[in-house]
């Protein structure tokens, strides 16, 4: 059973729609500045936030501003809508199919909780906020919004959580659960978690570096992705005047059981994840044109996922480049945004390039792509999202 | 393709007497309107290196799988899959808080690695050294039937696979007080806020262990006005397991469904005795598999009175919020 | 300085949660990581924060604490010299 993509969306850093985004890889823009919309102490510390406040988020949803609301559901709300209409789905065809939302999500609304933490100790002006810590009111939010889901679900792996989600949504499409899936991640960034990665010592003060041998750690960022799954078969009976957008071969969900937060030094987990999906998408490592990923510029995952690579394609390695050096790392959306960052690239032919790059690791045998290369031509493309606890997440996606 | 898929070994720590099923002839009742779990003493089991970082929480996670797969007549395991609602709550809070009270300075790592939804799955994965698929499945009251469901799905693929699913949640006092001011816990009638940490191990393999076999999961998300029509209901159950737990709002919706998809089916309930919580459903369906291995259903868990000539099939039903409504059969 | 160790040990075993020890137990020339007391990578970060919280001593980054936590005589010398509060 094929399972296609038929719809994308996304918003983060570099881009408020899929448009943009492609037009950030093609001209090497960033996303990745001083901290502007999020209120915290740590203002030295450079992030890839999505260039919209709250506000004009919700104008743009038309979403009145009195309404209670919570960053990550109005970014996955965006999303969403973006991705419905590049399938060219309306909401009636949605309402009347079993469609499902899956999001990837791990702080929730703890946006506003932490802004309203001591509100709700001492009065109760905030208490509409509350429920909002919870990642499944941040999905019923977004599937409220759009008022097409009968069944919504909530994963939480940390920061390979929407790739999971994308995972189960295909599995939900070959096990006939589903018509019509809606799954991704979403996450803004909070000082919960900016002091929990600065906490752990894991954040660099400069643009981050992924697979630089001077890498000091990563640059949080935020977003929303989306990807709308169908089996081939209901896509051809929609009738629609276009091909899909790419096909989801296969993935793998593995555990590295190896330490709460670390990767293992061999890489055990990636080489597994990517091993395994390989395998489940009947492919060769040869087969592979491009690699995104995981590269969150922290010593410990680029030398694990960089030394995993290695072992599986040798000396034949195929582009790789982590793309976190434009938006950061958006955490539980990462799957998702990398997913759909990925389908871009293999359709428009373009490797997005892995900026900052200076000084080669000197355990690896392979470089990133450091330049813009355009025009190549991408058959098959692995995204990577690796999670605490070695929740390790691979996924294939393929031209049609 | 839906494969036979059983539970063949289930372990709880909760409001009644932890790992073991007191519950079923001497229930504890309590009168309090919030009460912890009651806890094993930890340090017979674990050495203090061992869970020095560990909450009370995760000690009852990695507890809970261990005597989950001790019972278990095949030792291996190749899946953790965990439904929760609001993760490591104690930590999320420690780390929330003193962010809050110290400006954002000299916060605790510990806490924060702690405070992920998924830190439960990857803990029980290290401590069994099972490498392979692991989940976490966070989706407010339903979290454990996703979980679940997961499970299944996972199952239904792979022939040889054994999958452990688990369901944790802890409560803290100043949550307690929040999720009342927000209407969920701790409301007119309403029984105890409770924790749940409960582990179950499913395979396609059945045991002289198994407690009954799971015939269908259905987690659907809308109004119950839509849910009766969406939902296509099984025959010949047996009775229903509910989340009734004493509050009119809540319990409203049970009674409506049921009546409309089941008029004359036994109503049972769990929370009187185990209270309420996220994943407190994975409690209710444990206690609906132990009635279905015993063939009987005790007096306390009657809810309309009406006792169930046999015990074959119990349906499980479990709605959070009026919003989302998941159902879960099993069978003898 | 036999105050700053030993009130170091009490501190050392509050902020770690080594609740099955007591200063008696920790040797303070022995290596803290590794063989020693066994204490990872995370523990590190727990120590960073110990420095500042009760010494109001900031180091950066696991890296440079390297050679300060060697042992709890080599944490001692280091709050002695640089200790702020």
């Amino acid at each position: 059973m094929r399972i296609f993509v038929t719809g994308i969306g996304i918003i983060s850093a570099i881009g408020n729609n899929a448009t943009e985004t492609t037009q950030s890889f093609i001209r090497a823009k960033s996303g990745i500045c001083p901290i502007r919309y999020l209120s915290t102490s740590h203002k030295n510390l450079l992030v890839g936030e999505v260039k919209q406040t709250n506000e004009e988020m919700k104008r743009f949803l038309g979403i009145s501003q009195s309404t209670p609301s919570i960053r990550t559901a109005l970014m996955g709300m965006i999303a969403v809508e973006e991705a419905i209409r590049s399938a060219m789905l309306d909401k009636k065809t949605m309402s009347d199919s079993m469609s499902v939302l899956i999001n990837g999500t791990t702080v929730g609304g703890m946006d506003k909780v932490e802004d309203f933490y001591t509100d709700f100790i001492e009065n109760d002006t905030k208490n509409e906020y509350i429920h909002m810590q919870h990642c499944g009111t941040c999905s019923e939010m977004i599937a409220d919004y759009h008022r097409c889901f009968k069944k919504v679900n909530t994963i939480s792996t940390a920061c390979s959580s929407a790739a999971n989600a994308i995972l189960s949504g295909a599995e939900m499409l070959r096990q006939a659960e589903a018509d019509i899936v809606v799954a991704g991640g979403s996450e803004c960034i909070t000082r919960f978690h900016l002091n929990g990665f600065n906490s752990l010592m894991i954040i660099d003060e400069s643009p981050c570096r992924p697979f630089d041998a001077m890498r000091q750690g990563l640059n949080l960022g935020e977003g929303a992705a989306f990807v709308i799954l169908e089996t081939e078969e209901h896509f051809n009976k929609r009738a629609v005047q276009s091909k899909p957008l790419a096909e989801f071969k296969g993935g793998a969900n593995v555990c590295e059981a190896y330490h709460q937060t670390a990767s293992s030094p061999n890489g055990n987990g990636a080489f597994k994840a990517m091993k395994v999906a390989l395998k489940n998408a009947n492919l060769q490592p040869s087969d592979i044109d491009y690699i995104n990923a995981h590269g969150t510029g922290t010593q410990n995952n680029d030398l694990s996922e960089g030394i995993a690579i290695q072992r599986l394609w040798g000396n034949e390695i195929p582009y790789v480049s982590s793309t976190k050096s434009f938006t950061g790392h958006t955490t539980s959306a990462a799957g998702g945004v990398e997913a759909v960052i990925s389908i871009l690239a293999l359709q428009n032919s373009i490797v997005p390039q892995n900026i900052n790059f200076e000084n080669p690791m000197p355990e690896l045998n392979f470089l990133p792509v450091v330049e813009k290369t355009q025009n190549v031509k991408l058959t098959n493309v692995i995204s990577n999202s690796f999670g605490f606890g070695g929740n390790d997440t691979s996924l294939i996606f393929s031209k049609v | 393709m839906k494969a036979n898929i059983y539970i063949n070994a289930i372990k709880q720590i909760s409001a009644q007497n932890a790992l073991c099923e007191e519950w079923f002839e001497k229930p504890i009742y309590y009168s309090e309107n919030f009460v912890k779990s009651l806890d094993e003493d930890y340090r017979q089991y674990f050495s203090p290196n061992e869970v020095r970082r560990l909450g009370k929480m995760l000690k009852r996670a990695l507890l809970t799988a261990r005597k989950a797969l001790e019972s278990n007549e095949n030792k291996s395991l190749d899946a953790i899959i965990t439904g929760t609602g609001l993760g490591c709550l104690e930590n999320t809070e420690l780390f929330l808080d003193r962010m809050v009270r110290q400006g954002e300075q000299m916060l605790n790592p510990t806490q924060f690695m702690n405070s992920t939804h998924n830190t439960i799955s990857s803990l029980i994965a290290i401590d069994t050294g099972c490498k392979g698929y692991n989940s976490t499945h966070t989706h407010n009251g339903v979290s454990f039937e996703h979980a679940l469901f997961d499970a299944v799905m996972l199952l239904n693929k792979d022939n040889n696979t054994t999958a452990m699913v688990c369901g944790h949640d802890e409560m803290t006092p100043t949550y307690f007080n929040f999720l009342q001011k927000a209407g969920y816990l701790g409301q007119q009638g309403e029984t105890f806020a409770s924790e749940t940490a409960v582990a179950m191990l499913l395979s396609r393999q059945q045991t002289d262990y198994s407690f009954c076999k799971i015939e269908a999961i259905d987690i659907l998300y809308g109004q119950p006005s839509d849910i009766v029509n969406i939902y296509q209901p099984p025959t010949e159950i047996d009775a229903i397991m509910t989340g009734i737990n004493g509050f009119d709002k809540n319990d409203n919706i049970y009674t409506d469904v049921c009546g409309k998809l089941f008029a004359d089916t036994p109503i049972l309930q769990y929370k009187n005795i185990f209270g309420e919580n996220y994943t407190a459903s994975a409690l209710g369906i444990y206690v609906a598999a132990e009635c279905i291995k015993l063939g009987v259903v005790p007096l306390h868990l009657l809810y309309n009175k009406k006792r169930p000539k046999s015990i074959r099939k119990i349906l499980s039903y479990n709605h959070f919020g009026g919003k989302n409504h998941a159902f879960v059969l099993l069978s003898k | 300085m036999q105050d700053i160790i030993l009130e170091l040990k009490e501190n050392i075993i509050k902020a770690l949660n080594l609740e099955d020890m007591s200063p008696a137990d920790i040797d303070e020339n022995a290596p803290l990581f590794g063989d020693g007391l066994g204490l990872d990578s995370i523990d590190a970060l727990e120590l960073i924060v110990l420095m500042e919280k009760n010494y109001g001593i900031k180091l950066r980054s696991p890296n440079e604490g390297k050679e300060i936590f060697e042992s709890v005589v080599s944490m001692a010398e280091y709050i002695k010299a640089n200790r702020t509060k």
